[in-house]
């Protein structure tokens, strides 16, 4: 909340930014480049400490928490790109994602769960995880995220590099990932698609929330269509 | 033409030092996997332990295997000091670069010490069963060449094991293939880091011991080993264990047949002209495998 973030000694990035992440909702983040939507998310998973503002999750104030105490509280990240472990197996990937549950029995469960979810990860169990194909390491990295049953997982552009069908895929799996509980935070520049899927939808510009609103209302908006859906890239520059 | 015998011989003998420099290679590997650091000390530490061993049975008449359960811990220790102490105050920027400068400098403390405190005398323990060999098919094989050779095996085994069947073999692993991601899923980079690093001189406490069963060792040996290793890691693919382990078994294999027709000072070229190969055709390495790191 009025989040106030950026880089060593730089200009801040985020200006007064806040959004409220509900419980088993999607949220997405758009905007144009150098809007500050990766930083949102930085500040969100603890990497990158805020100059001013609060993190608050579940009800308990984390501002300034680490990576570890940000996942420790049920915040997880999936980065932008590639981010799987290449030379290891798809099941020591995703088990990896459980690293801090000691709990033996839970781990076994949540890899059921996941492998449910995502019917790729548990075809390619036991493939070497830098083989598959970009849209599966992403499901993959899903899944992995998922296996401490977060409360949240925050999503850095995950159609990024991807194909159309792929893009198709991880949206239809972020939707999934909803409908099982969990919120998700989503970041994208593929924004009409992300609005599609979200419930929610926020447009960031300059460090601040231009607009934000159903998801379904924002994609219908004309003006916003123009701005920053798609219009005539000469547009963009009218929204400073 | 060489005998049947005399080949057989060189072969096997190959194979045997494939197998240890195989061991060798591996802890160069791990510290420029987890790190990217390029350990020029290595070698050093390696000349360290066989010293270690050699002055176990020179003044505690104590078997040299025997120094291993001394020198792994030990070695271990001085890895995760090394890496804590030193190594992670190097800037990220300039880190490859400077930890070239800063091993060396490692590397010639470590020679200095070893002059100081055993001059600068050749050595060579002396062993009851040091001229010890048996026959096999027409080849005479060393009792010491066979032991280095089964602690080689042991050693990358259970290197093996820990990195495929363990909790902090698995981070280790995470951690050297992406490590941004190996920290959000908890695990402390940092620590594993350091453990790492006492694992890659670990090895080269078990190497060293192995090395002094049969050779001759002085203060400055490590740079004959330091180029030879440096070559098999890269020809390996950097990064690599398996990949190292491959090159380290053919250029092993290499030297010793090199040796009948050249001599053994000119069989060691083996190992600059696969290094001189590969950086110009395949410069990502050849025993890498699809995944392997590139330059």
């Amino acid at each position: 909340m009025d989040v106030q973030a950026g880089y060593g000694r730089a200009a801040p990035v985020l200006r007064g930014f806040s959004v409220a992440v509900p419980a088993g909702s999607v949220v997405c983040l758009v905007g144009p480049n150098g809007a500050g939507k990766s930083t949102v998310l930085k500040v969100a998973s603890g990497l990158l400490p805020p100059r001013s503002g609060r993190i608050v999750v579940g009800g308990v104030d984390l501002t300034g928490a680490g990576p570890q105490r940000m996942l420790a509280a049920g915040v997880a990240l999936v980065l932008q790109g590639h981010s799987v472990f290449r030379e290891m197996t798809v099941e020591e990937n995703v088990l990896l994602g459980a690293y801090t549950l000691k709990d033996k029995a839970k781990r076994a469960e949540r890899a059921a769960f996941v492998k449910e979810l995502f019917p790729v990860v548990a075809a390619r169990w036991g493939t070497l995880a830098g083989l598959l194909s970009g849209g599966q390491q992403k499901q993959v990295e899903f899944a992995r995220s998922l296996m401490i049953d977060p409360r949240v997982v925050l999503l850095d552009e995950p159609s990024m590099g991807l194909d159309p069908k792929a893009t198709t895929t991880i949206f239809e799996q972020v939707a999934r990932m909803r409908d099982a509980g969990t919120a998700v935070l989503l970041v994208e520049q593929n924004a009409r698609r992300a609005l599609e899927t979200a419930d929610l939808g926020c447009v960031l510009d300059l460090g601040r929330v231009h607009i934000s609103g159903p998801a379904a209302d924002l994609l219908a908006d004309p003006q916003l269509g123009e701005l920053y859906l798609g219009g005539r890239p000469g547009e963009v520059n009218k929204a400073s | 033409m060489p005998s049947g015998g005399l080949l057989l011989q060189s072969i096997i003998l190959g194979l045997l030092l494939g197998g240890l420099y195989a061991l060798l290679a591996a802890g160069l590997t791990l510290y420029f996997g987890i790190m990217r650091v390029v350990m020029i000390a290595h070698s050093a530490f390696l000349i360290l332990a066989a010293y270690l061993a050699w002055w176990c049975n020179e003044r505690l008449g104590v078997d040299p295997l025997l120094s291993l359960l001394v020198t792994v811990p030990l070695f271990f220790g001085a890895g995760v000091l090394l890496q804590r102490m030193l190594l992670s105050r190097l800037r990220a920027a300039t880190l490859t670069m400077m930890s070239v400068l800063l091993t060396f400098a490692i590397a010639l403390i470590i020679e200095g010490l070893l002059g100081y405190a055993f001059s600068g005398t050749q050595r060579r323990i002396q062993l009851g069963y040091g001229s010890a060999s048996f026959g096999l098919f027409g080849a005479r094989i060393a009792v010491v060449k066979l032991i280095a050779f089964g602690l080689a095996v042991v050693a990358l085994g259970s290197l093996y094991l820990l990195m495929k069947r363990t909790s902090f073999g698995w981070a280790l692993r995470a951690t050297i293939q992406h490590p941004d991601a190996a920290r959000l899923v908890g695990i402390d980079t940092e620590r594993i880091a350091g453990f790492g690093f006492g694992l890659g001189l670990a090895t080269a406490a078990v190497g060293g011991t192995a090395l002094s069963l049969d050779t001759t060792i002085y203060p400055s040996l490590h740079w004959h080993w330091i180029g030879p290793l440096m070559a098999i890691i890269v020809v390996g693919g950097l990064g690599s264990v398996p990949g190292a382990a491959a090159a380290a078994m053919l250029l092993g294999l290499g030297q010793s047949l090199l040796q009948i027709p050249m001599g053994t000072t000119w069989a060691q070229t083996v190992f600059y002209v696969a290094l001189f190969a590969t950086l110009a055709f395949r410069p990502q390495g050849f025993f890498g495998g699809r995944l392997a790191q590139r330059f």
